[in-house]
């Protein structure tokens, strides 16, 4: 039985190039939005507006386990049988 | 065959496939960006907690600055409190009001200074320009509105203390002057 490993080793580059770069889209603008939480956390912080710190670091922690998980799909590129 | 009495030691200097290798940084980047989202929550956290439940400490009492004879019109003294390393201003006005306020640019944390005559401060960093009578920003790249001192005046001393917003809510001196 396959897979969904086995199934992505095998498909062609093209296909897994066109996935990491998807991959890499998403885990940049994932990042993109966390700065940008972190930065108006900051700044509202000292401000004395503690309101939205804790919004942010849930949010931030959100995107970072869907950044995480997403690296299931990464692809380790084609098994060279040895 | 006369490849396998060579020396393969070099192999051991490139471990990866040629096949794989257009993939393994693209990989490596992939994985550093995700360390690169934990450090940003980690970060979040921080600042969650850090405002949440140690907020910094608030100054109590009021502290001697200087007579007020020893600051002319115009002129800038600074000043620290006693156990604490933040530097403050304290800027007498052409009016002759006095203003306080913390000396490091909310920006990158330059040094600001108060420029006679304009009734603004200015920080030399980025061209950053706050109000010198309320502390909020008129232009520039800072983000916040310049942390300020209540200033409290017995007779010919100066003090300050924590500032209160509402203590001079009603601020008739700016509306004069506008
Ligand atoms: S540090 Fe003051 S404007 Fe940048």
């Amino acid at each position: 039985m396959s897979n969904f490993r086995e199934a992505q080793n095998q498909a062609h580059p093209n296909k897994t190039n066109t996935l990491m770069l998807a991959l890499i889209m998403i885990l940049i603008l994932n990042v993109s939005i966390q700065v940008w939480l972190l930065y108006t956390a900051l700044n509202n912080a000292l401000e004395k507006n503690t309101d939205i710190a804790f919004p942010s670091f849930i949010a931030s922690s959100i995107l970072f386990l869907i950044g995480f998980g997403w690296l299931y799909f990464l692809p380790s590129g084609p098994r060279v049988t040895k | 065959m006369a490849t396998d009495k060579k020396d393969n030691h070099w192999k051991e200097d490139f471990p990866v496939y040629q096949l794989e290798s257009t993939q393994v940084s693209r990989r490596d980047f992939a994985k550093f960006l995700c360390l690169v989202s934990g450090g940003l929550a980690v970060g979040s956290g921080y600042v969650a907690i850090k405002a949440n439940f140690f907020p910094p400490d608030k100054m109590v009492g009021e502290h001697f600055v200087c007579k007020k004879h020893e600051l002319p019109v115009g002129g800038t003294r600074s000043f620290v409190i006693n156990g604490s390393t933040i530097p403050y201003i304290l800027i007498r006005m052409e009016n002759d009001e006095f203003r306080a306020y913390e000396q490091k640019c909310t920006h990158l944390s330059c040094a600001v200074f108060y420029k006679p005559g304009s009734g603004k401060i200015e920080c030399p960093c980025h061209n950053g320009l706050f109000d010198a009578f309320t502390g909020e920003v008129l232009a520039g790249p800072p983000p916040r509105p310049l942390p300020r001192l209540t200033v409290v005046i017995k007779g010919e001393e100066v003090y300050v203390k924590d500032f209160k917003p509402d203590n001079d809510k009603p601020d008739p001196n700016r509306q004069s002057r506008s």
